[in-house]
Protein backbone atom coordinates (compact mmCIF):
# COMPACT_ATOMS: atom_id res chain seq x y z
CA UNK A 1 0.00 0.00 0.00
CA UNK A 2 1.34 3.04 -0.80
CA UNK A 3 -0.27 6.68 0.04
CA UNK A 4 -0.48 8.82 -3.26
CA UNK A 5 -2.04 12.70 -3.66
CA UNK A 6 -4.08 13.81 -6.40
CA UNK A 7 -4.68 17.50 -6.93
CA UNK A 8 -6.58 18.25 -10.33
CA UNK A 9 -8.07 20.34 -12.11
CA UNK A 10 -12.34 20.45 -12.87
CA UNK A 11 -13.66 22.77 -15.44
CA UNK A 12 -15.04 25.57 -13.75
CA UNK A 13 -18.28 25.70 -15.58
CA UNK A 14 -19.52 22.24 -14.75
CA UNK A 15 -22.58 21.92 -12.30
CA UNK A 16 -21.68 20.36 -8.71
CA UNK A 17 -23.74 17.81 -8.96
CA UNK A 18 -21.85 16.43 -11.75
CA UNK A 19 -18.25 16.92 -10.02
CA UNK A 20 -20.04 14.99 -6.94
CA UNK A 21 -20.88 12.17 -9.17
CA UNK A 22 -17.74 12.17 -10.89
CA UNK A 23 -16.12 12.05 -7.62
CA UNK A 24 -17.54 9.56 -6.43
CA UNK A 25 -17.24 7.13 -8.82
CA UNK A 26 -13.29 7.94 -8.61
CA UNK A 27 -13.60 7.03 -4.87
CA UNK A 28 -15.90 3.75 -5.77
CA UNK A 29 -12.52 2.90 -7.64
CA UNK A 30 -10.39 3.09 -4.72
CA UNK A 31 -12.75 1.46 -2.52
CA UNK A 32 -13.29 -1.53 -4.67
CA UNK A 33 -9.65 -2.26 -5.26
CA UNK A 34 -8.91 -2.34 -1.45
CA UNK A 35 -7.85 1.49 -0.99
CA UNK A 36 -9.10 3.85 1.51
CA UNK A 37 -9.54 7.43 0.68
CA UNK A 38 -7.99 9.76 3.25
CA UNK A 39 -8.76 13.12 2.36
CA UNK A 40 -10.86 14.84 -0.32
CA UNK A 41 -11.10 18.18 -0.07
CA UNK A 42 -12.43 20.46 -2.67
CA UNK A 43 -10.93 24.14 -3.18
CA UNK A 44 -13.62 25.40 -5.54
CA UNK A 45 -12.98 27.91 -8.20
CA UNK A 46 -9.01 29.86 -8.59
CA UNK A 47 -7.47 31.65 -10.76
CA UNK A 48 -5.12 29.40 -12.68
CA UNK A 49 -1.03 30.85 -13.72
CA UNK A 50 -1.47 30.23 -17.19
CA UNK A 51 -4.05 29.39 -19.73
CA UNK A 52 -5.64 25.45 -19.61
CA UNK A 53 -8.25 24.86 -22.43
CA UNK A 54 -8.39 28.08 -23.23
CA UNK A 55 -9.69 28.80 -19.97
CA UNK A 56 -8.14 31.04 -17.18
CA UNK A 57 -9.92 29.41 -14.28
CA UNK A 58 -10.52 26.00 -12.61
CA UNK A 59 -12.52 23.97 -9.95
CA UNK A 60 -9.11 22.60 -8.02
CA UNK A 61 -9.80 19.03 -6.21
CA UNK A 62 -7.28 17.51 -3.51
CA UNK A 63 -7.42 13.83 -3.19
CA UNK A 64 -5.51 11.72 -1.10
CA UNK A 65 -5.93 8.12 -0.75
CA UNK A 66 -3.92 4.84 -0.19
CA UNK A 67 -3.74 2.10 -2.04
CA UNK A 68 -1.73 -0.13 -5.13
CA UNK A 69 0.17 1.15 -7.76
CA UNK A 70 -2.64 0.00 -10.42
CA UNK A 71 -5.42 1.97 -8.86
CA UNK A 72 -2.89 5.15 -9.64
CA UNK A 73 -3.32 3.80 -13.60
CA UNK A 74 -7.13 3.15 -13.24
CA UNK A 75 -7.42 6.62 -12.03
CA UNK A 76 -5.40 8.21 -14.10
CA UNK A 77 -6.80 6.58 -17.33
CA UNK A 78 -10.85 7.90 -16.10
CA UNK A 79 -8.71 11.60 -15.99
CA UNK A 80 -7.85 11.38 -18.87
CA UNK A 81 -11.13 10.30 -20.42
CA UNK A 82 -13.41 12.35 -19.06
CA UNK A 83 -14.32 15.67 -20.27
CA UNK A 84 -14.64 17.46 -16.65
CA UNK A 85 -10.74 16.80 -16.01
CA UNK A 86 -8.59 19.62 -17.39
CA UNK A 87 -5.19 18.69 -15.90
CA UNK A 88 -4.04 16.38 -12.93
CA UNK A 89 -1.16 15.70 -10.67
CA UNK A 90 0.05 12.78 -8.88
CA UNK A 91 2.53 12.77 -6.01
CA UNK A 92 3.45 9.61 -3.98
CA UNK A 93 3.50 10.71 -0.60
CA UNK A 94 4.36 7.96 1.80
CA UNK A 95 8.22 8.19 1.16
CA UNK A 96 7.97 12.14 1.84
CA UNK A 97 5.55 11.48 5.29
CA UNK A 98 7.94 9.19 6.50
CA UNK A 99 11.10 11.43 5.64
CA UNK A 100 8.90 14.30 7.74
CA UNK A 101 8.24 12.13 10.92
CA UNK A 102 11.91 11.58 10.92
CA UNK A 103 12.60 14.90 10.29
CA UNK A 104 10.30 15.74 13.52
CA UNK A 105 11.93 12.77 15.89
CA UNK A 106 15.29 14.13 15.31
CA UNK A 107 14.41 17.57 16.04
CA UNK A 108 12.24 17.06 19.29
CA UNK A 109 14.96 14.87 19.70
CA UNK A 110 17.60 17.29 19.62
CA UNK A 111 14.85 19.84 21.76
CA UNK A 112 15.12 17.45 24.66
CA UNK A 113 18.84 17.27 24.53
CA UNK A 114 19.25 21.14 24.52
CA UNK A 115 17.77 22.42 27.88
CA UNK A 116 21.02 20.40 29.44
CA UNK A 117 23.08 22.21 27.16
CA UNK A 118 21.80 25.55 27.36
CA UNK A 119 22.84 26.81 30.59
CA UNK A 120 26.17 26.11 29.84
CA UNK A 121 25.87 28.37 26.78
CA UNK A 122 24.30 31.26 28.36
CA UNK A 123 27.14 32.16 30.77
CA UNK A 124 29.45 31.76 28.17
CA UNK A 125 27.45 34.83 25.69
CA UNK A 126 28.18 37.68 28.34
CA UNK A 127 31.99 36.69 28.56
CA UNK A 128 31.61 36.93 24.52
CA UNK A 129 30.33 40.20 24.31
CA UNK A 130 32.71 41.62 26.53
CA UNK B 1 51.47 66.22 -23.08
CA UNK B 2 52.85 67.23 -20.26
CA UNK B 3 50.06 68.73 -18.62
CA UNK B 4 47.92 65.39 -19.27
CA UNK B 5 50.77 63.33 -18.14
CA UNK B 6 51.29 65.32 -15.03
CA UNK B 7 47.45 65.12 -14.67
CA UNK B 8 46.53 61.53 -15.17
CA UNK B 9 48.72 59.77 -13.15
CA UNK B 10 47.81 61.58 -10.04
CA UNK B 11 44.48 61.79 -10.73
CA UNK B 12 44.38 58.11 -10.88
CA UNK B 13 46.22 57.45 -8.02
CA UNK B 14 44.33 59.30 -6.42
CA UNK B 15 41.17 57.66 -7.38
CA UNK B 16 42.19 54.26 -6.96
CA UNK B 17 43.09 54.89 -2.99
CA UNK B 18 40.17 56.98 -2.46
CA UNK B 19 37.56 54.24 -4.69
CA UNK B 20 39.35 51.33 -2.91
CA UNK B 21 38.82 52.76 0.63
CA UNK B 22 35.26 53.33 -0.31
CA UNK B 23 34.69 49.82 -1.85
CA UNK B 24 36.21 48.05 1.32
CA UNK B 25 34.12 49.97 3.55
CA UNK B 26 31.11 49.92 1.77
CA UNK B 27 31.43 46.12 1.28
CA UNK B 28 31.63 45.47 4.76
CA UNK B 29 29.01 47.35 6.27
CA UNK B 30 26.52 46.02 3.23
CA UNK B 31 27.67 42.41 3.41
CA UNK B 32 25.18 40.26 5.59
CA UNK B 33 25.52 36.85 6.00
CA UNK B 34 22.31 35.15 4.33
CA UNK B 35 20.84 32.51 6.14
CA UNK B 36 18.51 30.18 4.76
CA UNK B 37 14.85 30.45 5.51
CA UNK B 38 13.87 27.45 5.53
CA UNK B 39 16.69 26.33 7.96
CA UNK B 40 15.76 29.45 10.02
CA UNK B 41 11.87 28.77 10.74
CA UNK B 42 12.28 24.98 10.52
CA UNK B 43 10.21 23.77 7.68
CA UNK B 44 11.20 20.50 6.65
CA UNK B 45 7.84 20.13 4.57
CA UNK B 46 8.29 22.10 1.36
CA UNK B 47 4.70 21.81 -0.17
CA UNK B 48 3.84 22.43 -3.98
CA UNK B 49 0.69 23.73 -2.96
CA UNK B 50 1.76 25.92 -0.59
CA UNK B 51 1.52 28.89 -3.04
CA UNK B 52 2.27 31.42 -1.46
CA UNK B 53 5.45 30.32 -0.04
CA UNK B 54 6.59 29.13 -2.94
CA UNK B 55 6.01 32.29 -4.75
CA UNK B 56 8.77 34.63 -2.61
CA UNK B 57 11.17 32.26 -4.62
CA UNK B 58 10.26 33.15 -8.16
CA UNK B 59 11.32 36.47 -9.92
CA UNK B 60 8.07 38.77 -11.69
CA UNK B 61 8.81 36.23 -14.81
CA UNK B 62 8.22 33.11 -13.12
CA UNK B 63 12.30 31.63 -12.92
CA UNK B 64 13.28 30.32 -9.99
CA UNK B 65 15.49 32.88 -7.99
CA UNK B 66 19.09 31.18 -7.47
CA UNK B 67 20.55 30.42 -4.57
CA UNK B 68 23.03 32.58 -4.81
CA UNK B 69 20.27 35.58 -4.23
CA UNK B 70 18.05 34.01 -2.36
CA UNK B 71 20.69 32.22 0.34
CA UNK B 72 19.15 28.93 0.59
CA UNK B 73 20.75 26.00 1.75
CA UNK B 74 21.23 23.07 -1.08
CA UNK B 75 19.30 20.67 0.56
CA UNK B 76 16.43 23.13 0.62
CA UNK B 77 17.08 24.73 -2.71
CA UNK B 78 16.74 21.22 -3.92
CA UNK B 79 13.39 20.35 -2.66
CA UNK B 80 12.37 24.05 -3.45
CA UNK B 81 12.80 23.92 -7.06
CA UNK B 82 10.91 20.55 -7.31
CA UNK B 83 8.21 21.46 -4.86
CA UNK B 84 7.92 25.17 -7.44
CA UNK B 85 7.93 22.52 -10.53
CA UNK B 86 5.37 20.21 -9.41
CA UNK B 87 3.02 23.30 -8.71
CA UNK B 88 4.18 24.95 -12.37
CA UNK B 89 2.59 21.51 -13.98
CA UNK B 90 -0.70 21.62 -12.37
CA UNK B 91 -1.02 25.57 -13.03
CA UNK B 92 -0.57 26.90 -9.29
CA UNK B 93 2.39 29.21 -10.49
CA UNK B 94 2.97 30.28 -13.94
CA UNK B 95 5.95 28.52 -16.21
CA UNK B 96 6.18 32.48 -17.62
CA UNK B 97 4.61 35.48 -17.41
CA UNK B 98 4.91 38.13 -19.81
Amino acid sequence: MRIYEQLFIVRPDAAEPEIDSFLEQITGVITSAGGKVEKLDKWGIRKLAYRVEKRHEGFYVLLQYSSKPDVVKEIERRFRVSDLVMKYLTVRIDQKLKWLEKRKRQREQRARQKPAAEPAAIPGEPVAQE
Amino acid sequence: MAETKGGKPISASQQTTGTDKAVVTRRQFFRRKKVCRFCVEKIDDIDYKDVKLLSAFITERGRIIPRRLSGVCSPHQRRLSNAIKQARNIALLPFTTR
